[in-house]
């Protein structure tokens, strides 16, 4: 593993370290009320799209196959989620919730809704 | 001559009076004296009533009578009653030359043997022809007569393929003695008789196309014959094929293993037997606590109490949704084509299972009365689990868009790549019902925390009535009354069935 120290090294160097990925998914998470992690040939981030901009959400969506350090960053969410697919992963205000079966138990459950509007992505 | 006579008309001397009566009349006569003599025989051939053969004998007594003026001696001697019997000409005709003798004028008799004699080639078919062709022969001193005879016989000839073919599977046909005293026994020569008769005394054009429907009426009925059979044969072997596979599921069954529906080996994958087992014991489970919760509910338990049950019933649909995660593993397709389940529910399928917005609706009519607060909550379950599904239909649907257009692409050198990327898309369709039912787990949970423990326990045994009765429903649907004559394979199913309905313990009573 390559110990990278600054950014401007992390584009020669393809690879990065862990904790640097992380970070990075925490600092892109932050930026936005509702991101998504996805890839755009999944069936199931489509679907997970579909629920946010369903219930009047507009979600930021990092396609991790268009994404520089796309795949590390999917290897990183994998072993974070603990889950087989790394996509699609919803963080909101910043904070993990989880994959699909998570984000939807959380909205049937009745959890997903105020989370969304602290965050400040739904109103009403 | 006069010998002749008698076997035209039937008046003679020595055959009965009352033949006489018949033959005045016109064709129609038939049938008075047809049916009875000849039940026994129809039962015999096992065929409907033929009525092309019916159809030729009135043609032929029509044209018999036309030729009663005629002098051409083509008609044995034999009188018989049944003129109107000359039906079945499939009968192999052996000519008994004594009985003939005792009906007929000498003459004809010894013409017979005659015509026996010099027709060593003959089978029992060409035995009839000898009669008319020894009468023929009598009269063939006149070369005109003659031509007409010999144009006659290849009629004839041509006729005799398919009554031979007709004799060939018509079992238990006994052989004839002509002019004996039974009325069947009389019918295959007469009407060949008359089938010479006709030969010789109408046109030639108007009697070939006669001949030819007459034949093609027979070959009718002979397919029919031939078609009633397989018939019988098919529903027998299907009712022998019913029977093992019946005694095949008690064993299974005794053993503890489920063959699936197959029965015949690989029409079912083995992830899939498995999960149709376990969905066996899981509905035989659901009966049980179906019936603890109306117990619990009729018999006023505490909260308590009513609490176990329904944290139980609870777990037990947990225990399906396993199931079924374990089962979409090995053979997703047989979980979402809903083959686990009743006709009726696959109808209802939603990826693999209930749509969890309307089982909601089907209870919130059920669940009165509701707190404001359980109102509120109902409600907004019942929206977030259609925009739950709504979002996962989409979804899948991208998915069969992807399918189609991945399977439909490519080129011929690119096949094998194109199919590994449409497997690779395929195994995407269990994270869907892995989904789908990851919902329906969840509404039930979040059902169970809305309601009180009583509400709960109602709930739960109107779910379970309801899925009972639509499965009821397949099975009444499968056993409705159907047409006699409809060979399909579901006729097998519809003992099965109906033991399903008789052994099921459905109530019928009101909710709750």
């Amino acid at each position: 593993m390559h110990y990278q120290q600054s950014e401007s090294w992390a584009t020669y160097m393809p690879t990065a370290t862990s904790c640097q990925l992380l970070e990075r998914i925490e600092r892109l998470a932050s930026e936005n009320a509702v991101v998504i992690f996805s890839v755009s040939s999944c069936c199931m981030c489509h679907a997970i799209k579909r629920l946010f901009c369903g219930m009047g959400v507009n979600p930021t969506v990092y396609e991790l196959d268009q994404e520089p350090f796309g795949k590390d960053m999917e290897k990183a969410l994998m072993r974070l989620l603990g889950t087989s697919s790394p996509v699609p992963v919803v963080f909101v205000g910043g904070k993990l919730v989880g994959a699909m079966d998570r984000v939807m138990a959380s909205h049937i459950n009745g959890s997903l809704v105020p989370l969304l509007k602290e965050a400040g992505a739904l109103w009403l | 001559m006069a010998s002749h006579r008698v076997g035209e008309t039937g008046l003679s001397d020595s055959g009965p009076s009352h033949h006489h009566h018949h033959h005045q009349h016109l064709p129609y006569s038939v049938f008075p004296a047809f049916n009875p003599p000849n039940t026994g025989f129809i039962n015999q051939e096992g065929s409907a009533f033929d009525f092309g053969e019916l159809e030729e004998a009135i043609v032929l007594q029509g044209y018999k009578i036309h030729s009663d003026e005629t002098k051409l001696p083509l008609y044995t001697t034999v009188p018989r009653p049944a003129a109107t019997l000359d039906m079945f000409p499939s009968w192999p005709m052996r000519v008994h030359q004594t009985p003939r003798g005792s009906n007929s004028s000498t003459d004809s008799g010894s013409a017979v043997n005659a015509a026996i004699a010099s027709k060593p080639e003959t089978h029992s078919h060409i035995e009839a022809e000898s009669p008319i062709s020894s009468n023929s022969r009598k009269a063939s001193s006149d070369p005109q007569q003659q031509q007409q005879e010999a144009i006659y016989r290849q009629q004839l000839q041509n006729l005799q393929i398919p009554t031979q073919q007709l004799e060939m599977e018509s079992e238990g046909g006994s052989p004839v003695t002509t002019g004996g005293s039974s009325h069947s026994q009389q019918a295959p020569k007469p009407f060949s008789e008359k089938k010479k008769g006709i030969g010789s005394t109408s046109e030639k054009p108007l009697d070939v196309k006669t001949l030819r429907r007459l034949a093609q009426n027979r070959e009718a009925a002979r397919k029919s014959r031939l078609r009633k059979k397989a018939y019988v044969q098919q529903l027998e072997s299907s009712r022998i094929r019913l029977t093992q596979l019946e005694q095949d599921l008690q064993r299974a069954r005794s053993q503890g293993m489920f063959l699936g529906g197959g029965g015949g080996g690989g029409n079912i994958s083995s992830g899939a037997a498995i999960f149709d087992m376990e969905y066996t014991r899981w509905l035989d489970d659901d009966q049980r606590h179906m019936a603890e919760l109306r117990k619990g509910l009729q018999s006023h338990l505490s909260d308590g109490d009513l609490r176990v049950i329904v944290d139980s019933f609870v777990a037990h649909y947990d225990e399906i949704f396993q199931l079924k995660t374990v089962a979409a593993k090995s053979d997703v397709f047989h979980l979402i084509t809903g083959m686990w389940t009743t006709p009726a529910e696959r109808c209802f399928l939603w990826m693999g299972g209930f749509r969890p917005s309307e089982l909601i609706k089907m209870l919130s009519i059920q669940l009165d009365p509701l707190t404001e607060q359980q109102v509120v909550g109902i409600y907004s379950l019942q929206q977030s689990s259609q925009q739950a599904e709504e979002a996962l239909t989409q979804g899948l649907d991208q998915l069969h868009q992807s399918l189609v257009d991945t399977i439909a692409s490519g080129s011929v050198n690119d096949g094998v790549h194109h199919m590994a990327v449409a497997l690779g898309k395929l195994t995407n369709l269990e994270g869907f019902v892995r989904q789908a039912d990851n919902l329906r787990q969840q509404t039930l949970h979040q059902l169970h925390r809305i309601l009180t423990v009583r509400q709960a326990a109602k709930c739960f045994l109107v779910i379970s009535e309801y899925y009972g009765r639509l499965r009821a429903l397949s099975s009444l649907w499968a056993s409705r009354p159907r047409e006699a004559m409809v060979s399909d394979e579901n006729s097998c199913q519809t003992t099965t069935d109906l033991q399903m309905v008789q052994s099921s313990h459905i109530h019928f009573s009101n909710f709750g």
